[in-house]
């Protein structure tokens, strides 16, 4: 894909994720696509994608990303980004707790031709979780 | 940069990093660069630079790095690697719990005349404190 693909590729999937739509976001990925989700677990191909993409627009049903930049290397990307959410839904088995997240994320993806081979998410997990009151911290 | 300039300084900063040596890594990043980093604060020249990767070296004594992606666009790098180490010598001013922490990070930089000009590190922080002992999580 070119440069402009490539960005028009993540400005639809941002409206997508934005919309809740997990079928648009799903269809990106390679049937042998693996996903690396901190929130979902590892996962592959676009049918456990939209569940997890479910997964996640149940327990976050105000869940957004907003972009903040695109870093495009031949047909390695990494997007840096703020996502952010409410657990309106509940998480892990507990329920919602109500609460708020907000966290600076690096997602990097691998294509193959337009589609989505490989995506590793890395965000502060357990300091979502914290945030979010799935986990209590305190000082040991 | 060119590509080859840029690949070159992340090798070296990956050797100087290993080696654990701060003096060497300081001299990667520009006499007023800025970085932004859950541990360090958001920390300016390589005084603070030295000091925050000192800090880091005197906790985790076995410290390693394999980097895992290397993503570049222009003047715009991602550095995605695996830290691993134990906490043998206490972080933030606790004793050491000689926990071990497999840590995934992104650093996210800006290079400019051959230097680390800005870098803004994102990674599960807060899990890192937890797996080492500082913190303690249970569910909430």
């Amino acid at each position: 894909m070119t440069r402009e693909q490539i960005t028009a590729m993540f400005t639809r999937r941002e409206e997508a994720f934005n919309a809740k739509d997990s079928a648009a976001l799903a269809a990106d990925y390679a049937d042998d696509a693996v996903i690396y989700s901190p929130t979902a677990g590892v996962h592959q191909g676009p049918e456990a994608a939209k569940e997890a993409f479910d997964f996640i627009f149940h327990a976050f049903a105000d869940n957004t990303r907003h972009t903040e930049a695109l870093v495009i290397d031949g047909d390695r990307v990494a997007q840096v980004l703020t996502i952010e959410g409410t657990n309106l839904g509940g998480l892990m088995g507990l329920p919602p707790s109500g609460k708020h997240f907000r966290l600076p994320a690096v997602f990097i993806y691998d294509f193959r031709g337009d589609k989505i081979v490989r995506e590793r998410r890395i965000y502060d997990f357990t300091g979502m979780l914290i945030q979010i009151g799935v986990l209590k911290a305190r000082p040991a | 940069m060119t590509r080859e300039e840029i690949v070159g300084l992340f090798e070296r900063r990956e050797a100087a990093m290993n080696d654990h040596d701060v003096e060497t890594i300081a001299e990667f990043y520009a006499e007023d660069a800025v970085v932004e980093s859950p541990l360090g604060g958001t920390h300016q020249g390589r005084a603070a630079v030295a000091a925050v990767y000192g800090a880091v070296f005197e906790a985790f004594s076995d410290a390693t790095v394999i980097t895992d992606d290397l993503i570049i666009d222009g003047d715009r790098v991602v550095h995605v690697f695996t830290m691993s180490g134990t906490d043998t010598g206490g972080l933030m001013g606790m004793d050491p719990s000689g926990k071990p922490a497999l840590m995934p990070m992104v650093f996210v930089c800006r290079v400019a005349n051959g230097l680390i000009a800005h870098e803004r590190r994102i990674y599960d922080f807060t899990g890192m404190l937890v797996q080492i002992g500082v913190l303690k999580a249970k569910p909430a």
